[in-house]
């Protein structure tokens, strides 16, 4: 069974100082470190796991630019075969991210295509559904768990209130995969040494067929802080401090 | 798949083992994990393939102090296999989710705690430390980790960044450029990080210019000094900083605590380092302070629990907690502060008290924080 998985570098927010650039169409990122789109790893795990299970090959792609190799060197390192890079810059439009994965899958024979549901950075959820829409395959989205047999997919989905359904796609199928869907192994810094030698195709985005200069269906008109609440207080001081004002808070309220 | 032994029995001297059972006689874990060390040497030496070997969850258990190395009468070095283990498994990607997210971290972030590297500094906001790179001395303070984030611990490096002020020391920081020494990971089993925190923080070093490096941490020191190539740098634990500094008179204690202090030796300190009398030392300079000894002390002092990367591990050990028997010897010698030198030591033993309720009895205190307390009357 080949796999594709489609993956993304993105800047790690979590606890950093985030900063808007002076134009307000983007956070400041020259302090931020970089790494693999979380649910992408979990697509990529899922998708070792179906190899070692089903046999064939996984690849990996990525739209991005140089710096996006890492995240494809980590791939390797967790079990991809084939790596592929098309050079883009980083774009909010996930349609044309969508677009250009159509174009550089549309002549391979892929039994499964898996993304991420979504990207941590723009959280736009949206290039495995329509690459699945381009691409005319069934598709299942937020992904909890897979099983493959006699060229189905068996796939849990994660829908709101709690409740999964299952549902069955002939292959080949696209899948947005959530984060949970297996454990992530931890990828050592010598397995991802040893995966820095291992080839990655890299190419244009003329190379996949489509013109470089389609316009962009989305652009980021302003990016900005959300106002603060007047519900929200922020209490201030030391911990200690912080932990008896919310005491009084919590106690007050219980009445 | 097949995991060869061979490597392990010849690095580690496991063909030298009599089994004697020294090593599992005086490990801290053993009534609280299946870890038995004495077996686990055996099993290593005589199977061919540790695949099996290293399904056992309690290989995690062991905090790395080193005990049973230490007192091993033919010179096994049991924790350097509990590594070799721990870096197969690392090389697997076998290791619990906690280790995981902290290894992840420590590449990415240049610490364990998940913290963002930007921040690292913030506690040293508005104390008048000087930054390597902006400014030149010949000591540099190695903070470390759990010192730079943990709130709790960060009143020790504001205590020791005070008391360092007061003795009119000339030193620098590395600020937001300082990583992780490494001493944890390498024995999360995480070698080629390790290697890579080495190379990154020896030209840290080098390029800061400075002569002499005071560390917060024993695990710090420990891994500059033990497991760090020379850098031509004195590397110093601060305890032996301030006991330096109250002996040649630079410092000295003008308020009387009036308390009766025990002292918890940390591992990578005392038993790992042979540091033992520095922070007696201290200790008994401090006017008013009345010091007992606890009986297990000094290269027999029991461990806390959190080495060996067994602060980012969850569970694994059963029964009373080594930090709960330990605060229950202080108070048992009428002790209303027991003081340790270990950011380690003083996170394990502060929870033990809260979780026993002992915390109303007896506080945990680091040196630093008693140090600064009688200094600054």
């Amino acid at each position: 069974m080949n796999i594709a998985v489609c993956v993304k570098r993105i800047p790690k927010t979590a606890e950093a100082d985030i900063l808007i650039e002076k134009d307000g169409k983007d956070i400041k990122k020259d302090h931020l470190v970089f790494t693999l789109n979380d649910w992408d790893g979990y697509a990529v795990r899922e998708a070792v796991l179906l190899k070692e299970k089903h046999g064939g090959t996984v690849t990996v792609i990525t739209v991005g630019p140089e710096e996006s190799k890492e995240v494809l060197t980590r791939c390797l390192a967790m079990g991809a075969d084939k790596a592929l890079r098309i050079e883009e810059p980083p774009s909010p439009d996930g349609h044309l991210i969508a677009r250009i994965l159509f174009h550089a899958v549309k002549n391979e024979s892929f039994d499964l295509i898996l993304t991420g549901v979504q990207a941590e950075d723009d959280n736009f959820g949206q290039v495995g559904v329509s690459l699945a829409r381009m691409l005319g395959l069934p598709h299942a989205a937020i992904t909890n768990h897979v099983e493959i047999e006699a060229g189905r997919a068996l796939a849990r989905r994660e829908l709101e209130g709690g409740i999964d359904e299952v549902v069955e796609l002939k292959l080949p199928a696209v899948l947005t995969i959530q984060t949970g869907i297996n454990e992530p192994k931890y990828v050592s810094l010598a397995a991802i040494l040893e995966a820095e030698d291992k080839e990655i195709k890299e190419i244009e985005l003329a190379e996949t067929g489509l013109d470089s200069a389609v316009p962009l269906d989305v652009t980021i008109e302003q990016v900005f802080f959300p106002p603060v609440g007047k519900a929200a207080e922020i209490l201030k001081g030391n911990p200690e401090e912080i932990v008896s004002q919310l005491t009084e808070i919590i106690k007050k309220k219980k009445g | 798949m097949k995991v060869d032994t061979k490597p392990l029995v010849q690095e580690c001297r496991l063909d030298l083992c009599i089994q004697c059972g020294t090593c599992s006689g005086g490990c801290p874990v053993k009534f609280r994990s299946p870890l038995n060390m004495r077996r686990l040497v055996r099993e290593n030496r005589i199977t061919s393939d540790a695949s099996e070997i290293l399904k056992r969850s309690e290989l995690w258990a062991c905090t790395t102090c080193s005990t049973c190395t230490l007192r091993c009468p033919a010179g096994v070095k049991n924790v350097e296999m509990i590594m070799g283990l721990r870096n197969i498994l690392a090389r697997q990607g076998d290791i619990p989710s906690t280790l995981r997210d902290a290894l992840e971290s420590t590449l990415l972030q240049g610490n364990p705690w998940g913290r963002f590297r930007d921040r690292r500094a913030d506690w040293a906001k508005d104390l008048g430390v000087k930054v390597a790179g902006e400014a030149k001395a010949e000591t540099l303070l190695y903070v470390g980790c759990t010192p730079s984030y943990d709130p709790r611990i960060q009143t020790i490096s504001k205590a020791l960044v005070r008391i360092l002020q007061k003795a009119e020391i000339d030193f620098v920081i590395l600020g937001k450029k300082e990583s992780c020494c490494g001493n944890e990971i390498r024995r999360m089993g995480e070698q080629t990080l390790f290697k890579k925190l080495v190379k990154d923080n020896s030209a840290q070093f080098q390029k800061s210019g400075c002569k002499k490096m005071i560390v917060v941490s024993p695990h710090c020191f420990n891994a500059f000094r033990n497991d760090y190539p020379d850098m031509g740098i004195q590397i110093e634990h601060y305890t032996q900083t301030i006991a330096r500094l109250i002996e040649t008179e630079k410092l000295r204690g003008a308020k009387r605590l009036e308390i009766r202090a025990t002292y918890q030796d940390p591992c990578f300190l005392g038993k790992q380092n042979k540091i033992f009398d520095e922070p007696r030392k201290i200790l008994s300079s401090i006017p008013g302070l009345d010091f007992v000894e606890m009986d297990r002390s000094r290269e027999r002092s029991l461990c806390c629990e959190g080495g060996g990367g067994r602060m980012w591990v969850e569970g694994g050990t059963e029964g009373v907690r080594n930090g709960e028997i330990r605060v229950r010897e202080a108070l048992a010698l009428g002790a209303n502060v027991i003081a340790t030198a270990c950011p380690f030591c003083l996170l394990t033993f502060e929870d033990a008290a809260k979780t026993a309720g002992l915390s109303e009895q007896i506080a945990v205190k680091d040196l630093t924080e008693l140090v600064t307390e009688s200094m600054e009357g």
